[in-house]
């Protein structure tokens, strides 16, 4: 009696969960089919595949900080726009360009309410994050979706800039943009000269990383900037970087080492640690005095203006 | 004797009424609560089906999946605790003290890492994973707290529980350390208790676990009330103690493996539920266990409102606001629990 009191139940359950799989299958999802009643057919008329242009004065909501941050480039304030996840706020280097801006949470767990409140004439999302969620943002306004990992910053731009309709201002900025990174490069080799091999490294609270050959520090360096990558650094190539242990720093054998320091206390604290130690004592960038502290908020930022600021701050690093 | 049934029946169903009002209001309150701020009037108009588009967006997309979410895992949640609570004779048990949630989360880290995937269709497996979980770890619990001549030992139960939980969270933290960081950041959300089902198909996804075993659970809510008898006496009056303690266990860890994969590891409220109900309406199980559900909802949905709201922009994972109260409460039970007494009041 029992027995089939629970292989009845079993079957129940299992037969539940199937049907609710097939529901959802369907292109509208269980959701709007049973509990909606909806008239958003006539809210988002426009796929995304379409090139939607709007005005550059429109009021935009910003779903990616990378998308903003691009936005600012050619010189646009969204109306409101995520913050970083990191620092559950707008990142530091952009905060002043971004005041009075609405936060719409963080780009894993977007704040619907507030982007509906908002009232948005249009929505950037990034594909990656948010391309799923994309029928539910073109009910509140059309959206436009944007693959951040698919091309360069330069792409990025462009593309937004389609968009918005200021070609010309994202020319003009890339322009700008490799003209100082013609200048910084010369900079930089009148310091270091001209065969510096390089290495960039992250001091974060629980480990020390090695800056490899991809986004977000990579192609700024090795790339833009032309800088020789030290030994094993173009080894890098599958993960942004690599976790490594003080002891091997000598091996890379670099001429000059750039330092990111993760926002926090305990990074600080590991880095101070790191400069006590013999290892690093003996570094040749070390007893040469070539090692640099990044603002490291601005070259993590894979973004035409994070590059940008990039670029000005080893600028200044550089010019003495 | 029977007028002493009959006033706990009484006072059953007004509880009971009383707790339905309060489960309502809290409701209307958590419908209310959120960036923009929607007006009783507004919400009772566009739940008639009149209102806005974008008050219908609001309530129908963005707030009711999540509040009838952590309506029905609270419901889950306290159903559970009132039965592992009745099983193991020990007020103390609770789904997450006795390792199952850590068992879930296990399963569910184990999901996370092959598909990775959070949305669509897949978070209808997540259920599933967290049971499995869950299910794995108590059989191995139950196994550890088997003795071959008296059966399940209930006290047994709790200490290899919180043992075996020790083990399993491990695994988890091990697991989960190797998750990529967005995977990981969620992974660490939902162990905290962070309600990370807000669509309708995360409802879809729980709701027939709750209907369907909750009225199991209370139809054989008598075998719990043998249970308090103490095991002979049970099997004196023809209990199959050791089958049945079986089957309740399963309908308990079915119904907080659910909860929980949908609501996040949420603890403490299998534990508190069930006592105060016991409070309020009386040690008969078919009496209080409802009510335990009642309180169970009011708890979770309330502090998932709170956690939302209150401290904006940062919302604060639901389980960390039913720890704040649970702990201290658990704490006051520990303590003031005398032996040999509780089993009953």
């Amino acid at each position: 009696m029992m027995k089939r009191m629970l292989t009845t139940l079993v079957t129940l359950m299992i037969v539940g969960a199937l049907a609710a799989c097939g529901q959802s299958t369907t292109p509208n999802g269980a959701s709007s089919s049973t509990n909606t009643p909806t008239n958003a057919a006539s809210e988002a008329p426009e796929s995304s595949s379409d090139v939607i242009t709007h005005d550059a004065n429109a009021k935009i909501a910003s779903m990616s900080i990378h998308i903003t941050n691009n936005l600012l480039a050619l010189g646009i304030k969204p109306a409101g726009s995520v913050v970083g996840g990191d620092v559950k706020d707008f990142l530091p280097h952009v905060a002043d360009q971004l005041e009075g801006v609405s936060k719409l949470g963080v780009v894993t767990d977007p704040d619907m309410e507030s982007v509906l409140a908002l009232k948005p004439d249009v929505i950037y999302i990034d594909e990656v994050y948010t391309g799923d969620d994309l029928a539910k943002f073109e009910k509140i306004a059309p959206t436009i979706s944007i693959d951040m990992d698919n091309g360069t910053w330069r792409d990025h731009l462009n593309r937004i800039a389609q968009h918005v309709g200021k070609e010309k201002e994202a020319e003009a900025f890339i322009k700008d943009y490799e003209e100082k990174a013609e200048r910084v490069k010369g900079l930089i080799s009148a310091e270091l000269g001209q065969d510096a091999k390089v290495m960039a490294i992250r001091m974060t609270a629980k480990e020390l990383r090695v800056m490899g050959m991809k986004r977000p520090v990579g192609p700024i360096m090795f790339e833009d900037l032309a800088l020789n990558p030290a030994v094993g650094v173009e080894k890098i190539t599958d993960e942004p970087y690599a976790v490594i242990s003080q002891e091997v720093l000598p091996d890379f054998d670099a001429d000059a080492i750039f330092v990111i320091i993760s926002k926090g206390n305990e990074a600080k604290a590991n880095f101070d640690e790191l400069e006590k130690n013999l290892v690093w004592k003996n570094l040749k960038a070390v007893k040469n005095k070539h090692v640099y502290v990044l603002d490291g908020q601005k070259w993590l930022d894979y973004s035409s203006i994070g590059h940008s600021m990039a670029l000005d701050d080893a600028e200044q690093l550089f010019t003495k | 004797m029977a007028s002493l049934e009959q006033k706990r029946t009484t006072r059953a169903i007004l509880v009971g009424i009383i707790l339905i009002t309060v489960a309502a209001a809290v409701i209307v309150v958590s419908l209310n609560t959120g960036t923009i701020r929607l007006s009783p009037s507004s919400i009772w108009r566009t739940l008639l089906g009149g209102g806005s588009f974008d008050e219908q967006l609001i309530l129908f997309e963005y707030r009711m999946p999540r509040i009838i979410i952590t309506l029905l895992a609270g419901i889950g949640l306290g159903i559970s605790g009132a039965v592992l609570q009745g099983v193991s004779r020990n007020s103390l048990a609770d789904p997450g003290i006795l390792g199952i949630h850590a068992g879930a989360a296990l399963g569910l880290i184990m999901f996370v890492s092959f598909f990775r995937n959070m949305e669509g269709p897949t978070a209808l497996l997540i259920p599933m994973f967290t049971f499995a979980g869950g299910a794995v770890i108590s059989i191995l619990i139950f196994m550890l707290a088997y003795d071959r001549f008296k059966g399940m030992i209930p006290i047994r139960l709790i200490l290899v529980g919180i043992a075996v939980e020790a083990g399993v969270s491990a695994l988890t933290l091990f697991l989960s350390l190797r998750l990529d960081e967005d995977t990981y950041s969620f992974a660490a959300r939902w162990l905290a208790g962070s309600v990370w089902g807000r669509e309708w198909v995360n409802v879809w996804a729980l709701l027939p676990w709750i209907v369907l075993l909750v009225p199991i659970v209370y139809l054989r809510s008598r075998s719990l009330d043998l249970f308090a008898l103490g095991d002979e006496t049970a099997a004196g009056v023809g209990s199959h103690v050791t089958r049945n303690r079986v089957i309740m266990l399963a309908l308990a860890v079915a119904l907080s493996c659910a909860s929980v994969s949908m609501a996040g590891g949420i603890g403490f409220i299998g534990l508190i539920a069930p006592h105060i109900a016991r409070r309020l309406a009386g040690p008969q199980h078919r009496h209080f266990l409802p009510i335990a559900a009642l309180i169970g909802l009011v708890i979770l949905v309330t502090a998932d409102t709170v956690g939302r709201s209150i401290f904006q922009p940062n919302a604060i994972p639901a389980g960390v606001v039913v720890a704040a109260i649970g702990g201290p409460y658990f704490l006051y039970l520990l303590l003031s629990t005398k032996p040999n007494s509780r089993r009953n009041s």
